[in-house]
Parts: structure tokens; C-alpha cells; sequence
């Protein structure tokens, strides 16, 4: 339920896995990209003051063509994404997971207009809001998704800590969560990582109590599964 | 076989796959045509092998470090392998002289029920207007009224009298804002179920036959009509040709045969795409037309109406034979 990865499958059999932007990044996104619209805006009238009424009506011609194609001229571009977007560490990509294609952009942001309606992207913001994988009306019709850049996962890497052998085999899934234990160890406060690693007590075999040895020898045992032997 | 003993047997080949797939978004593959450093047979395989070490990976329930790299290469690699290459002069040449065309035809039905919503208004409202001029009024407020009336009047400040060169581009500017926002309006309000465009292009031939009438029957037709027809080759018809994409993306919403709505919403808008881009390229013309050519008083009426003519001609002959006998 909580879990709204989006997987697409590639011809080789594997799934790709997606996180889809829900609407408080896109709107933060919306509103860096509006600002700097704003800042261009407000540049170029400068600039088409000084020149008069050439200027102001290039100055028009810019604030028409920023307005309608400035999301597709970023989103074509290798980020795949507007500043505003890329400052939240979003891109836009297709339901499949390739580069977003010029038609796809361009309607996708042409349908702005219906997103918009009745005001305010109202229309927009309920379908975000209801759909799991958060697309807004142009992005179904565009088949496109904005995506979260994929973040590494931290590397295990306690390589002080003594391996210890399991107590008794652990299924795959068990092994993947002592070791995930492991990598996130860094992250943890102490206490929080007793607490955690007391849920796992059993894998270590002994009967101590101490939670710093639970711990340690939790840890161990996720050193052991990665294939380390004291 | 141990996660840290997987990743140390296939390490290897995931770095040196990683290294070109780092090279070809670098577009390095442009420069140094001698010592060609890309080796697309060796990706390939190399994509294939990363693709079955995820599937293990996965599997096995091998640390999520392992799996990310491997989610993070092979979606690389993907989009290196792939991607679908859509720009390039000679694909805008195709839409235009092909595809685009082609496309109107295929939504003749369409294109024709938009023009029946656009016209039919436009030519019963101009008619009424035309008749009883004060119903006028419901269609725009009194300033509107008498603004157009002096725009279109032979005072000093109507279109085109006085107007320097910058004013052409001001209008120029204008022209191409409200027309192509207007014809994207048609369009995008066609998504729900396209009642939107319907609206839009009624809505429009209303006040357009009102202003057309009410000019008309204030005696200053010449003015009018020689200012409009010209760019209306292109304009009306482009704004014809979004109501009628407009409809179609409604209509795949209401109808979609064996597809889901979703499904047939997504082929909807992806055959409509290219007629999007030709609607763009009309209206910049009739934007064009509308600022330098409709608006110089100088040129006798006879020129302009022939002018008129010749771009009607055009407009409907391109739509008719332009791309049905390429390849």
C-alpha cells in the first residue's frame, strides 16, 4: 500500500522499478521552474525597454514561447527534466522507462490547458492526488511518468566487526533483511540499533543478554551471509 | 555462491559496462572516428549478462547495494539501447509533407464535425446579428462592441492605417499568443470526453459570426473582410483542426473499443501528436499573415481577395493530395 513503485518490463524478462513523484516534490518543482519564468520575464522587459517597440514585441513573442515550451525544451534535453524538476531530483520519462520522446513532451505539456481547468491546475491536483503513480491528465495521455533519480543504496561495510556463523539456515528473505540491517547500521542512532538488532536475536546463537553483543554478533552474522569468514 | 563473492566474479563486467554506457551519453562516440572506443556488440551482450545478474540478484535476495547498481546499469543501458531517436531535419520534413496531411485525413469525420460545431454558429449568429444588431449585446458587452467597430472603421486608428513596421511586430507577437492559445484551448479541453472542445468551438464561431454581422450590417464589410480572409485560410482552419483533435481524444475516452480507456486515450493523443505540430506551423503563417500582410491598407482589394483565394486554395488542395503517393 505504501509502496507505490511503478515496474515496467524490459524485452530481457526484468523489471525496471520506478518511484513515482507524488504532488509535494512536482509542486515544489512547479514553483522553482514559475520563479525562474518569472526572473526571465522580468530580465527580457528590461532589456525590450530599452529598445522600444521592437522589444516589446519580441518581448511578447519570448513570454509566449517560454510559457508553452519551456518545459519541452528541458525535458528533451539529457537531464530529462526542467531546473525545477532537477533541483528535486526528478526527471520525466516514459511508462516504460525510456527517454521521454519529443511528441510524447509536447503533448504532455500542450494538456497543461486541461490540467489547468476549472482554475489553478485544479484538475491536475485531483489526479495526482488520486492516482498512485501520481500522473496529472497530460501525463496519461502522454504516457509519460515523472520518476524520482534513482538513489544508491549505502554499501555494507562493517568490516571490523567479527563474522559469525548463523544458528540455523535463514530463508533469502531473512538473510536480505539481517544484511539491509547492516547497511542501514551507519545511519542508526545505538540505541535504535539495539532495539533492532534484538528482533533478530535468534540468528546469533548465543545466549547473552548484553545488547552490544546481540548486536555485534547480529552484525556479524549479516558479515558472515555477505560472504566474509573470520 | 555469497553476495561479495557474485559481486566479486561479475564486478568486472558491470564496470566495464558501465564505462561505455558512460561514454555514449558523453556522445563521445562523435568525435575520434580512428579509435572508435564504443563497442556496440560487446554492450549489447554486456546488457544482456547485467539483465541476467539482476534476475540472480533478485532472486537470491542479494543486498540492496548489489541490486541497485544493477537496477541503476541495466536502466542505463536500456535507454542507450533502447531509445528511440526522433529529431532531425529530415523527420520535420516528413511531418510536414507526409505525415501530417495524412493524418487530417485519417480524421476527416473529425475534422468535419469540428468544422460543423464552428461553422454552423458562425454562420446562424452572423445571420441574426446581421438582422437585429442589437443582439449584439448578448454576445459582448458595449465597449467590446464599439472597439471593434473602431478597429474596423476608416478612422485614423483602425488596423493597418498608420501602422509603423514595430507596430506589425507588436501585433505580430499578439497574433501568434491569443491564436495559438485559443487553438491548444480547443485541444487540451478535449480531454474530458470532448465536451471541452465543443464548447471552445462554439463558443468562438458564436462571437466571431456576432462580430462579423454586426460589422457588416454597420456597413463596413470591405474593411473587415479583406482584413480577415486572408489569414483565415490558415487560422480557422488550424483552429478547426485542434477542436477536431480535441474530439477525437474525447471520443477514444468515451469509445474505447478493446483498449482500456487509458490505453485508448494514450493511441488517441499519440496519432494526434503530428497534427499538433502542423496546427503550430499554421498558425505562425496565419499570425504572419495576419500582422504584415492582412493589415496593409495600400494594397488594392482586388490583390488581397485573389491573395485570399490563392491561400484557400492552397490550404484545402494540401490537405486533400499533399502526401498520398509517398513511400
Amino acid at each position: 500500500m505504501l509502496d507505490s513503485v511503478v515496474a515496467a518490463e524490459t524485452p530481457e524478462g526484468i523489471l525496471l522499478e520506478m518511484r513515482p513523484a507524488g504532488i509535494s516534490a512536482r509542486c515544489c518543482a512547479f514553483i522553482i521552474d514559475w520563479l525562474i519564468r518569472i526572473a526571465v520575464f522580468w530580465a527580457a522587459a528590461i532589456v525590450a525597454g530599452l529598445l522600444g517597440g521592437i522589444g516589446v514585441a519580441f518581448w511578447i513573442i519570448l513570454v509566449f514561447v517560454v510559457e508553452w515550451f519551456y518545459p519541452v525544451a528541458f525535458e528533451l534535453g539529457r537531464g530529462g527534466a526542467t531546473p525545477g524538476k532537477r533541483a528535486m531530483g526528478l526527471r520525466v520519462v516514459m511508462d516504460n522507462g525510456l527517454p521521454i520522446t519529443p511528441a510524447a513532451s509536447f503533448l504532455r505539456n500542450l494538456l497543461r490547458g486541461a490540467d489547468f481547468l476549472p482554475f489553478g491546475y485544479a484538475a491536475a491536483i485531483v489526479s495526482m492526488l488520486v492516482r498512485k503513480d501520481g500522473k496529472r491528465l497530460g501525463d496519461m495521455a502522454a504516457a509519460t511518468l515523472v520518476v524520482y533519480l534513482p538513489r544508491p543504496a549505502p554499501k555494507a561495510t562493517l568490516d571490523m566487526v567479527t563474522p559469525v556463523a548463523p544458528a540455523y539456515p535463514l530463508s533469502a528473505r531473512d538473510q536480505s533483511a539481517v544484511i539491509s540491517l547492516a547497511a542501514r547500521a551507519p545511519t542508526l542512532t545505538l540505541e535504535r540499533l539495539d532495539e533492532l538488532a534484538a528482533l533478530a536475536a535468534s540468528v546469533q546463537g548465543s545466549e547473552t543478554r548484553k545488547s552490544d553483543d546481540v548486536t555485534r554478533r547480529v552484525l556479524g552474522v549479516a558479515q558472515w551471509l555477505l560472504g566474509r569468514r573470520a | 555462491m555469497t553476495p561479495l563473492h557474485f559481486e566479486a566474479l561479475y564486478q568486472p563486467e558491470w564496470a566495464e559496462l558501465e564505462a561505455q554506457v558512460k561514454l555514449i551519453f558523453a556522445g563521445k562516440n562523435r568525435q575520434n572516428n580512428d579509435v572508435d572506443p564504443i563497442h556496440g556488440e560487446r554492450v549489447a551482450l554486456l546488457y544482456r549478462r547485467a539483465c541476467e545478474h539482476l534476475a540472480l540478484a533478485r532472486a537470491r535476495a542479494y543486498p540492496r547495494y548489489i541490486l541497485d547498481r544493477l537496477d541503476k546499469l541495466t536502466a542505463d543501458a536500456h535507454q542507450v539501447i533502447y531509445q528511440r531517436s526522433e529529431f532531425g531535419l529530415g523527420r520535420i520534413k516528413r511531418a510536414f509533407t507526409v505525415d501530417f496531411p495524412r493524418a487530417v485525413r485519417a480524421h476527416a469525420a473529425y475534422v468535419w464535425m469540428s468544422a460543423a460545431l464552428f461553422v454552423v454558429p458562425t454562420l446562424l449568429v452572423g445571420w441574426l446579428v446581421y438582422q437585429r444588431p442589437d443582439l449584439m449585446l448578448s454576445v459582448v458587452d458595449p465597449q467590446t462592441a464599439a472597439q471593434f467597430e473602431e478597429m474596423y472603421s476608416d478612422s485614423a486608428d483602425s488596423i493597418g492605417s498608420l501602422r509603423t513596421s514595430e507596430d506589425d511586430w507588436v501585433m505580430f507577437g499578439y497574433y501568434i499568443w491569443n491564436n495559438i492559445s485559443i487553438a491548444f484551448q480547443c485541444f487540451a479541453a478535449g480531454l474530458f470526453g470532448g465536451v471541452g472542445s465543443m464548447f471552445y468551438l462554439i463558443f468562438n464561431g458564436v462571437l466571431m459570426g456576432a462580430v462579423a454581422g454586426y460589422l457588416t450590417e454597420r456597413g463596413l464589410s470591405s474593411t473587415f473582410y479583406s482584413f480577415v480572409v486572408t489569414h483565415a485560410a490558415f487560422e480557422l482552419t488550424a483552429i478547426v483542426l485542434s477542436g477536431g483533435v480535441g474530439l477525437r481524444l474525447g471520443h477514444s475516452l468515451i469509445s474505447p473499443g478493446r483498449n482500456t480507456r487509458l490505453q485508448s486515450l494514450v493511441i488517441a493523443a499519440r496519432d494526434c501528436a503530428v497534427i499538433l505540430y502542423g496546427i503550430t506551423g499554421m498558425l505562425l503563417i496565419a499570425a504572419a499573415i495576419e500582422a504584415f500582410w492582412s493589415s496593409s491598407r495600400w494594397l488594392p482589394l482586388p490583390v488581397k481577395y485573389s491573395v485570399a483565394g490563392v491561400c484557400w486554395l492552397a490550404v484545402f488542395a494540401y490537405f486533400t493530395f499533399q502526401g498520398r503517393r509517398a513511400r
